[in-house]
């Protein structure tokens, strides 16, 4: 099936440089449709009362939520478990990354990070494009 | 009243019994037994007496001591004067780099938005906008330039708590976890990037997301198999 360009992604990150960004590497891919949270919180916020995301791409530190307690929220919430969900983090301890793939993220990027990269982890996930 | 000045008082005392000629010999014994007692805990109560008096010299003494450490430390000089000054240089290379990336970015979104239809005019603009990029750049010297101040107020207070430590052969304590936000920060945030690059790399971290390993195989060896 084909991928739709026009899918509301949602990007997480505590540094609004980052965002921005992630949101360019993105538009450059051909989506356009971006939308922004600033911690795991307003983002599961934001997944509640959105319009269905297509893909959650998310940074691991933030406060008062963390990326992976969004992870984890996600994964155990009837109507979000589904949501394809990306990690792109400084941390790559490996135990850190085995918690996240245990807890359900689709795939892993360390920063930095460019943007072969990200398309090659989000055809991984959402198929190609 | 100091041993010394008791012994001598019971001594007098002993002397005007004597002097009184008493014709009772064993009074007589008794008040010479006395005085020996007397000259015996002279000796034991002075030699206490000195003891107390060198422990707390010695007691005076590395007090002495711990507060020319602890001046040498400069306490002062790191809380008002080091320590503002590192804060702030950090302050400003965080505020630096924002601005470079917030410059090199709109420039470099500039020209994806550029209209090449007429190329000598395009060629011009772009031109303009990687001079911006360049300038921009220049915050590398400056961040450089302050992070080294930084790392000199680091070692400056890294030398003197490491020489106060040792002279007065300091102990860490028992960390204290009572501050309820450090405590979520450390059971939740990580530790972020690395020093010398990711502990490990995106290769391995694609392996284990290919399917290369299965989660049932994920013991810690595995993993290190893996990853070596």
């Amino acid at each position: 099936m084909a991928v739709d360009m026009a899918m509301p992604i949602l990007v997480v990150d505590d540094y609004k440089t980052m965002i921005r960004i992630i949101r360019n590497l993105l538009k450059q891919l051909g989506f356009d449709n971006v939308e922004e949270a600033a911690d795991g919180e307003e983002a599961y916020q934001k997944m509640q009362d959105g319009p269905g995301y297509g893909l959650v791409i998310s940074d691991w530190n933030m406060e008062p939520m963390t990326g992976y307690e969004l992870l984890k929220q996600v994964r155990g919430d009837e109507k979000l478990k589904g949501t394809p969900f990306i990690m792109i983090t400084a941390e790559s301890k490996t135990e850190n990354v085995i918690a996240a793939k245990r807890a359900g993220v689709n795939n892993y990027i360390v920063k930095p990070f460019n943007a072969a990269t990200l398309k090659m982890k989000i055809a991984s996930v959402i198929g190609d494009f | 009243m100091p041993a010394t000045d008791v012994a001598a008082k019971i001594r007098g005392a002993l002397d005007d019994i004597k002097a009184a000629d008493l014709d009772d010999p064993r009074l007589m014994e008794v008040l010479s037994l006395a005085e020996n007692l007397v000259d015996s805990m002279k000796l034991f109560f002075g030699s206490l007496d000195n003891s107390i008096h060198s422990e707390f010299l010695h007691i005076g003494q590395y007090i002495a001591r711990t507060r020319d450490e602890i001046a040498a430390l400069r306490p002062n000089d790191i809380r008002e004067s080091r320590l503002p000054t590192a804060g702030a240089e950090l302050e400003a290379v965080v505020n630096d780099t924002e601005t470079a990336t917030e410059t090199i970015m709109t420039l470099a979104e500039d020209i994806m938005a550029l209209e090449p239809d007429n190329l000598e005019n395009y060629k011009a603009q772009v031109d303009e906008k990687m001079m911006g990029m360049i300038e921009a750049c220049s915050f590398q010297d400056i961040t450089g330039q302050r992070v080294s101040k930084v790392v000199s107020t680091l070692t400056h207070i890294e030398e003197r708590v490491a020489r106060f430590s040792s002279v007065m052969g300091v102990l860490d304590a028992e960390e204290d976890d009572s501050d309820e936000k450090e405590q979520w920060r450390q059971e939740n945030l990580l530790n972020g990037p690395q020093i010398d690059g990711p502990a490990t790399g995106q290769n391995a971290i694609d392996a284990l997301f290919d399917g290369d390993i299965s989660d049932e195989e994920l013991g810690q060896d595995a993993i290190d198999n893996m990853f070596d």
